[in-house]
């Protein structure tokens, strides 16, 4: 569906996205990681033919979208980041509007119109001016104009960016949703965004391509550093029973001492995914062996700061450990 | 071109549901009228005028409201047209569909024209009125009506020009009114330059003043016509072509 070689794209002197390579295949839904400014803003720009790359080839269901540019357009629907739209027209105007600018039938346009507002969820706001709407349903209407021509591509620009918890909820719901007629290409910066969406994630730091892999990767990766044990009862017991389960480095109280106490496990790096998950069962049973109770285990240290910390570490040439074990390390020599 | 008329028809939606546009509907009303009255009221009372002189010529030419009015409503009406979109980021959303630049500006420019020509329609009221009550040079008023839809079309297409090249509405606003004074005054120069001189010629080519005078008579000069639309023409392909140097800007 995408194919991307060699894309530059340079503002001035400053390189926003960097020889960056990638194939986006059909009916995938993927995640573009990386923090503000990484370049994930432009790639998806580029690829909804906005801004033209400085050099390299995108292409879009085939067409080139410097030299095809409109056959290009065609199959892509767009929601740029925090969704520009017109806030004097009605949403249902709006997206008719829209529907006749990306030349769906007159005929269909009612019913298409209709099943975009009602799989964005904003048929209770339809006969509504975009200047009285609140952010989240904005957010939808702009979902609404991305998918009311059914492009074979939807690329949403940080579509959660400024939502409340409730409105993340259904936004990612809405996107799984479109995920099963579509290609889906979404850009965030919030690492439980594209687990929560994708099936693959892609991640980009300074404009270059960092890593690839599918989302379990990112998991891991997540998971690998450690696990925080929520323990009830006495910490520096807990913290002695830990110290002495096979795999675990390292078994530290974090935080104040109370009834409960968090104590964060650090595991022995040369443990595989299998053997990580083995030693947090064995953590666990040590923690209540030892009289005590267990009250959370989540994984700790999985921050996107983290992961691209490791990463970034290991580029320069370390130990290839912490690295992905499917995805496919991006090695930009 | 399919895409011409969503937009076209969205960019006449969008001026008038907004204040501005009825706001500057109701001065150039008001001014008109205001400047029609006292003409005929000036005519009426000087029965024995001179009679290459009619209240439709001096109405047209040989007066600065024409251009006081449109220096004063121009660049309001086209400052928006993509300042606006780029300032807020719809322009990302209407680029991102399948249309071509030629199709965006031409629609943009279109819709313009329109409210222009919807502004200068009650007037043609005035020409009943002057029709009913004496005698009408209809060719002669025809002509002036041309003048009136060449100098807005050029002007108009300036202003959209400017708009084009500036992010910000207030800029594309200052930009629009310094390019029609400088027209402006370029026109004057015609009074206060040697006649013969290279400096004469240009001015007097590019005068406003004198080419509404001709018009307002009824003299359809092709030089006149080739100058608009050569006005129209020009910033229209400059504005194109700024939009497409977005993508790559």
């Amino acid at each position: 569906m995408i194919s991307v070689s060699h894309l530059t794209r340079r503002y001035g002197a400053q390189v926003a996205v960097d020889d960056v390579s990638f194939e986006v295949g059909k009916g995938e839904v993927v995640g573009f990681l990386g923090p503000n400014g990484a370049g994930k803003s432009t790639t998806l720009r580029i690829l909804a033919g906005f801004l033209g790359p400085t050099s390299g080839s995108v292409k879009i269901a085939g067409h080139d979208v410097v030299e095809d540019s409109f056959e290009a357009r065609r199959c892509v629907g767009y929601m740029p980041e925090t969704a520009p739209l017109y806030p004097e027209m009605r949403v249902v105007e709006f997206l008719r509007f829209r529907a006749e600018l990306k030349r769906v039938p007159r005929r269909d346009r009612v019913s298409w119109v209709d099943e975009a507002m009602g799989k964005a969820g904003v048929l209770d706001v339809a006969s509504k001016r975009i200047a009285h709407l609140s952010k989240g349903y904005r957010q939808r209407v702009g979902l609404a104009d991305a998918i009311v021509a059914r492009p074979p591509l939807v690329i949403l620009d940080e579509p959660t960016a400024g939502l409340d918890p409730n409105q993340i909820r259904e936004a990612r719901a809405v996107v799984r949703e479109l995920g099963r007629d579509h290609t889906v290409v979404l850009s965030t910066h919030i690492l439980g965004e594209v687990e929560a969406c994708a099936t693959r994630v892609l991640l980009i730091h300074h404009g270059k391509l960092l890593a690839e892999g599918p989302t379990e990767t990112i998991r891991a990766m997540r998971a690998a550093t450690a696990v925080e044990l929520v323990v009830r009862g006495d910490a520096g017991g807990a913290e002695k029973a830990l110290q002495g389960v096979p795999g675990v480095a390292k078994a530290a109280a974090a935080g104040p001492a109370g009834e409960v106490t968090r104590v964060v496990v650090t595991f022995a790096k040369k443990l595989g995914d299998a053997g990580r998950a083995e030693a947090t069962e064995r953590c666990v049973a040590a923690v209540v062996g030892a009289g005590l109770g267990v009250r959370e285990v989540r994984p700790a240290g999985g921050s996107l700061e983290d992961v691209f910390a490791s990463l970034t570490r290991d580029t320069g040439g370390g130990d290839p450990e912490g690295s992905p074990a499917a995805g496919r390390r991006v090695d930009d020599s | 071109m399919k895409s011409f008329w969503p937009i076209y028809k969205r960019e006449l939606f969008a001026f008038f549901v907004t204040p501005l546009a009825w706001v500057l509907i109701v001065v150039f009303l008001v001014v008109q009228g205001m400047h029609f009255f006292l003409l005929v009221d000036h005519f009426a009372r000087q029965p024995d005028i001179g009679g290459d002189e009619t209240p439709l010529s001096a109405f047209f030419g040989n007066t600065v409201l024409l251009y006081l009015v449109l220096f004063v409503l121009v660049p309001p009406m086209t400052m928006r047209s993509f300042a606006e979109e780029r300032r807020s980021g719809t322009i990302e959303m209407l680029m991102t569909a399948p249309v071509s630049s030629t199709a965006v500006v031409l629609a943009k420019y279109a819709a313009v024209l329109t409210t222009y020509v919807a502004m200068w329609l009650p007037t043609a009221l005035y020409l009943v009125i002057l029709g009913r009550t004496g005698e009408l040079d209809w060719h002669a008023a025809a002509s002036a009506y041309l003048g009136v839809l060449l100098v807005g079309a050029g002007y108009l297409s300036l202003g959209l020009c400017a708009s084009a090249l500036t992010r910000s509405q207030f800029l594309a606003m200052v930009w629009t009114a310094l390019v029609l004074l400088v027209f402006f005054i370029l026109g004057i120069g015609e009074f206060v330059t040697r006649e013969g001189s290279a400096m004469h010629a240009v001015c007097e080519h590019v005068s406003v003043w004198a080419h509404m005078n001709d018009f307002a008579t009824g003299i359809v000069d092709s030089r006149r016509l080739v100058f608009y639309g050569t006005l129209v023409v020009l910033p229209l392909f400059v504005a194109t072509r700024a939009v497409d140097a977005w993508r790559w800007g």
